[in-house]
């Protein structure tokens, strides 16, 4: 997969991804805010299969989880990080943003052209050449992830709980 | 002998066997809440996973608090939906102006010591002020548990904070989480839970302990727990609440220890754009304000309020700023009003709002222009936390606040009085 990497630093909170002032008016005016306060052009510049490499503690603060939502409807198709906050973490995967771990960024530069592998876990600049591994946490969120995010997780759950104890 | 945390002893329970820090648990817990704002999406997607009720057998509350009043059409839409959501699945709903979840759950004991808790909203963490395990979480994975009634955690690390020593005038719980926040940074306990203790010559008061749990989520924590006192027990057996008394084992293990004595703490200041960015308010004194706003989840309690009125009382508050109170509850208020406090701050020119998280996180009832600065005493200052992107928002206890109303600019009210 190829698209544009912006970079950001450490601490991006969730108030920057998606801005408390239009959390009620729902995710098309998300869009047009979306790190509008890091980024004035983020949002008109983003497209589908872009990413994104930030530093420490990735979407702290709120637990909104159109953070990660926005994110993934700008088109974003993952997000590496030195760190993330924890409930980000969690909401990422639910709804089907997928987060990898980096822990050298050095070799790639904001706005360049990647080529990059979730998968076989790296990123490269086709601008300047570098490249940098990349690696997708482990843990009990496969099942929760093989199963098609968590949605279908559940409504399999409940058809495996109502199959046994009959209907309701 | 095996020994815990509190949180060890929380989940254990909830997940009805022995656990211990690192390990991956399911449990069902006691109480889930959401709001107004995160709550919409709940529904949704609730919806795409289960028609009517789901197995979750316990307390689900709703509380409008996020934009109360209502601001426009879709924010009173959005309350209709709650309602809907609450009559589907047996919830309790609580109306807007009764107060901020965190808090008035608290008052009326639907939190109570020793549960596990879960809402949609990341200062659920504030829970932890009576010693239960509030946890945020998102809104799928809130739908999720309202379905199949239980849930995955992981059993936390946790990091143990000893508070002693004696306040020093005009010095809060909040300067303490300030401290804290300051030495360990906004990654500091991310994945681990925080327990406070405090020796016996430290008596933390219930809204202390309020101001302590609801800014350990600034610091990543999962959750922040105040050890319980007598006086917590004794605040639900008052209500003819029984609660289950869990308490750390005195040889649990700890990832680590912050030993910290309060005596010489002064009132601390979180700058633009971060609440680590912490410094003594000697070295922000003079920034000019254009508002100032007293009262959220954790700081919009009698103890504050109290504060406000002490400083503000019989002073003006500078022409050019706005001061907005803000009383967590109605309960709050009338106890304000019982005691004339209100009347003290209205003479001193402040305007006392709703009980909303309203311009905390940038809803309304005062929202930040362009270039505008503001002294807050609530729990975030990022960039365009309350408004604009290129509003700066400083953190500090109400203290500072009130002081800093009177003279336009962040003050030190040791210097005040």
């Amino acid at each position: 997969m190829k698209g544009t990497l912006f970079v950001f630093g450490d601490n991006v909170d969730t108030d920057v991804i998606a801005p408390g002032g239009y959390l009620h008016l729902g995710m098309d005016q998300l869009l047009i805010h979306t790190m509008e306060a890091l980024d004035p052009d983020f949002h008109r510049t983003v497209k589908k299969g872009d990413i994104i490499i930030a530093g420490e503690n990735f979407g702290s603060g709120s637990s909104r989880e159109q953070a990660p939502l926005v994110l993934r409807d700008a088109g974003i198709s993952f997000v590496a990080a030195k760190s993330f906050a924890r409930i980000f973490f969690r909401n990422s995967f639910n709804v089907g943003l997928p987060l990898a771990l980096i822990s050298d960024v050095s070799a790639v530069r904001n706005r360049h052209e990647v080529e990059y592998d979730l998968e076989n876990g790296y990123i490269k600049d086709l601008t300047g050449g570098g490249e940098v591994a990349i690696e997708v946490p482990k843990g009990p969120l496969m099942d929760i992830l093989n199963s098609g995010g968590m949605i279908n997780f559940v409504r399999q759950e409940l058809e495996k709980i109502r199959g046994k104890s009959g209907p309701g | 002998m095996v020994s815990h945390t509190m949180a060890e002893k929380i989940l254990s329970r909830s997940a009805g066997r022995e656990v211990h820090s690192g390990e991956y648990v399911w449990a069902s817990p006691d109480l889930i809440y959401i709001h107004d704002i995160l709550g919409p999406l709940t529904y949704d997607v609730y919806r795409q996973m289960n028609e009517g009720k789901g197995f979750y057998t316990g307390k689900f509350v709703i509380v409008h608090d996020h934009i109360f009043p209502p601001k426009d059409i879709q924010s009173a839409e959005n309350v209709q939906q709650m309602k809907q959501f609450s009559r589907e699945l047996d919830a309790e709903f609580v109306k807007g102006g009764e107060g901020i979840e965190h808090t008035l759950l608290v008052e009326r004991g639907i939190i109570k010591p020793g549960q596990l808790i879960l809402g949609g909203d990341s200062h659920t963490v504030t829970s932890g002020a009576v010693g239960a395990m509030g946890i945020g979480m998102g809104s799928t994975d809130i739908a999720a548990t309202l379905a199949l009634g239980r849930n995955w955690f992981m059993v936390p690390d946790t990091m143990k904070i000893m508070l002693s020593g004696e306040y020093p005038e005009f010095v809060t719980s909040k300067d303490i989480i300030l401290k804290i926040l300051g030495e360990i940074g906004v990654n500091g306990a991310n994945y681990r839970a925080m327990e406070f203790h405090s020796d016996d010559g430290l008596k933390l008061s219930l809204d202390d302990r309020l101001s302590l749990s609801n800014m350990t989520v600034e610091a990543g924590a999962k959750a922040g727990m105040c050890v319980p006192s007598d006086e917590v027990f004794r605040y639900y057996a008052d209500m003819g609440e029984n609660v289950e008394e869990i308490l750390p084992d005195s040889s649990a293990k700890y990832f680590s220890q912050i030993n910290l004595d309060v005596t010489d703490l002064r009132p601390q200041v979180a700058r633009p754009f971060s609440p680590d960015n912490v410094v003594d308010v000697s070295e922000v004194k003079g920034i000019e304000l254009d508002q100032v706003y007293i009262g959220n989840c954790a700081n919009g309690t009698l103890s504050d309020l109290r504060e406000a009125a002490e400083i503000l009382k019989g002073s003006q508050v500078h022409s050019r700023v706005r001061l907005i109170v803000v009383p967590a509850t109605r309960n709050i208020y009338k106890k304000a009003l019982d005691e004339g406090l209100i009347k003290k701050l209205v003479d001193a020119g402040a305007t006392i709002a709703p009980s909303t998280c309203g311009a905390c996180a940038g809803l309304h009832m005062g929202v930040l222009g362009k270039g505008e600065t503001a002294l807050s005493n609530t729990n975030r200052n990022y960039r365009g936390r309350m408004g604009h992107p290129e509003s700066r928002v400083y953190l500090s206890g109400t203290y500072v606040c009130a002081a800093s109303a009177i003279e336009g600019k962040i003050s030190d009210p040791r210097e005040f009085a």
